[in-house]
């Protein structure tokens, strides 16, 4: 077992429920604390990067505020990286065959790929130089694939530094003084649906520390009773009054349904995704 | 007869979905004959056209006439595929091979693929007027595309060769290999004997490469004829996909007819809010309802701003759908979401026998 008191969180959610956005806020909170953060990109989307103001991420963190620093996986430096820092191939070794060997392995057998792209937060983690390590984790099934991965690992192979490594990694994933996750939600009904399924295998399987949801895209309630409707002018006032009430009723079903631990404003009208991240991280840093 | 197939494509959560059941309902009222592969609809939307399970077979659906609707059973799909382009022995022994799983399971272009083989075979069969296909979200939509010549890579044997260091090699080949004395270091090191797993599934896998290649080509022809349309929303994420669309797709010759600007709001709601609310007396509800409407304003300018930007850039036709709460749950709603644009016009117009 490593010892660590770096802070491992992982950020997932269904597609377009603002993952990134969140992560962003995230790491952008924690980072005005004064912590050191550490925000890694795992969905291999521009999101992340947009989000923090930054130009493109690259494998090596780039300083993106005081204290913030941010970076993509790429595969090959990770496969390079997992073989040298976590393997441990013995010097003399044909590392450069293994390493095309656990390429192939990579596009082909279960787990392999997944156990090498979640071997560098776990990495970082255990290196203990930040206080906090904030990834941008892909969508629900993918997401499911990397926890499951240490899983598979010792399912396909019986021995060997593959199994070892898979096996300390699902130590710190499980652990719940190391690791969190957080699904991000919106008030709707596949988000909403696909987060309570998504919790049910997680937790069934045993799979991590039981996931925390953050509710983004919530809307202010206008204070306007619908009984009241029609005491407003006809056109824009009345239209957008009402579908105000619409929406406010639709969003009350789907935040009854499920349990979460802090709800993020809908920002209506805000342009840039580095202004979206920035408003969502004054929130985010007052509740979590 | 000819099918004039449609493809609905764009980023995750811009409603996709829903776009293609109502353009299918709204087809369908004209009269032509029209199926809708739907991709993991949300459970309102699969009760509404009468899809309560994942299957092949088209539905009819209730409260439309000449409408079918299927859902996309990705495993089913790729059984398929694997039963007609490989020996059934080879096929046998594929979906058993827990590698095999794993790469439809995971690779991001399996779903995408499948329902390419699913869009073709509907094509071939003669049946409909109008096929409406949603896109499955991996890549941003834009795997859908691409899947027929990434799978062509995937079982091309660029791995095997590798592995082996021979196109087609033979077992005996295959035995030599793992009896390389590197590779049993390298086994040592990964544990058990993966790799020789490992080969002789690429070896069963690239025996499919001659008859998949072929029909990506079909795949990819028929994508070229299809009439692409490109949802969207005026969010970073969508609006990112989309430029990454006419990027990306140019590419491939294909040139989106249009894009469907979803849960748009009046754009005379930003004058309005600028304008004082007369003849309400009570000020609270005054000061509530003016909030309200300039919040949503602001949303209307940033969605007009975004919708310019493309037309700009992209010269492309807009078709506005507007945001109604709740989503649109029965048949007649579907259709009302797509009356208002003149979407069923420009795609049954555009189209002379």
């Amino acid at each position: 077992m490593v010892m660590t008191s770096t802070r491992l969180i992982f950020i997932t959610g269904k597609g377009g429920t603002g993952k990134s956005a969140v992560t962003a806020a995230m790491a952008t909170a924690r980072a005005r604390r004064g912590e050191s953060v550490l925000a890694i990109d795992m969905a291999s989307s521009p999101g992340l990067a947009a989000h923090l103001g930054s130009r493109p991420l690259t494998y090596e963190p780039i300083e993106v505020r005081d204290g913030l620093f941010a970076m993509t996986i790429d595969r090959a430096a990770a496969l390079d990286e997992y073989l040298k820092l976590q393997l441990h191939v013995p010097r003399g070794a044909p590392t450069k065959q293994i390493a095309a060997a656990l390429s192939v392995l990579a596009e082909t057998a279960p787990g392999v790929r997944e156990i090498i792209s979640i071997g560098k937060p776990l990495y970082e983690t255990w290196k203990g130089t930040w206080d906090t390590v904030v990834v941008d984790a892909s969508s629900l099934g993918q997401f499911q694939s990397y926890m499951r991965a240490p899983r598979t690992i010792a399912q396909l192979v019986p021995t060997g530094a593959v199994r070892r490594q898979a096996s300390t990694m699902e130590t710190t994933l499980s652990d719940d003084d190391v690791t969190s996750v957080i699904i991000v939600s919106n008030p709707a009904e596949l988000p909403v649906n696909e987060t309570i399924e998504s919790i049910d295998v997680l937790t069934t399987e045993n799979l991590c520390p039981i996931p925390r949801v953050v509710m983004n895209r919530v809307l202010d309630i206008s204070g306007i009773d619908a009984s009241r409707l029609d005491e407003l002018p006809q056109g824009a006032v009345r239209d957008a009054a009402s579908l105000q009430i619409h929406l406010e009723d639709d969003q009350a079903i789907w935040l009854d349904t499920i349990d979460f631990m802090a709800s993020l404003p809908y920002l209506a009208g805000v342009f840039t995704p580095q202004e979206i991240s920035l408003q969502l991280s004054d929130v985010i840093g007052a509740i979590v | 007869m000819t099918t004039h197939t449609i493809i609905v494509t764009g980023a995750g959560g811009v409603g996709k979905t829903t776009i293609s059941a109502a353009l299918a309902v709204a087809l369908a009222a004209t009269g032509l004959k029209t199926l809708v592969l739907t991709i993991d609809p949300a459970k309102r939307l699969a009760d509404a056209l009468g899809i309560e399970h994942i299957g092949d077979e088209p539905q009819r659906v209730e409260g439309a006439d000449n409408m079918w609707a299927a859902m996309l059973d990705v495993s089913a799909s790729w059984e398929a595929i694997i039963y007609r382009y490989a020996e059934p022995e080879v096929g046998d022994r594929l979906l058993v091979n827990p590698y095999f799983r794993a790469i439809a399971d995971r690779f991001p272009a399996a779903q995408a693929y499948a329902a390419g083989e699913r869009m073709a075979e509907y094509i071939e069969s003669h049946q409909y007027d109008v096929l409406i296909v949603d896109t499955p979200p991996s890549g941003g939509g834009i795997d859908f595309f691409t899947a027929p010549a990434r799978t062509g890579d995937l079982v091309s044997g660029k791995l095997l060769k590798w592995l082996t260091g021979s196109r087609i090699p033979g077992r005996s080949v295959l035995f030599r290999f793992t009896a390389k004395p590197m590779l049993k270091v390298a086994d040592t090191v990964l544990g058990g004997p993966m790799l020789s797993d490992v080969a002789d599934f690429l070896l069963d896998l690239s025996t499919m490469y001659a008859s998949l290649s072929a029909r990506s080509r079909t795949m990819e022809r028929y994508l070229q004829q299809a009439t692409t349309l490109i949802a969207t929303t005026a969010d970073p994420t969508p609006m990112h996909e989309t430029k990454r669309f006419f990027r990306e797709l140019s590419g491939i010759s294909i040139r989106p007819a249009g894009i469907i600007f979803n849960r748009t709001l009046p754009l005379d709601w930003v004058q309005a809010a600028t304008k004082p609310i007369r003849g309400v007396p009570d000020p609270d509800l005054r000061a509530r309802a003016r909030l309200n409407l300039r919040t949503w304003a602001t949303e209307a300018q940033r969605q007009g701003d975004a919708s310019a930007e493309l037309s700009a850039r992209y010269g492309a036709v807009m078709h506005r759908i507007g945001l109604v709460s709740p989503p649109p749950t029965t048949v007649d709603e579907l259709r009302g979401m797509i009356e208002e644009t003149d979407l069923v016009k420009e795609l049954t117009e555009d189209r002379t026998p």
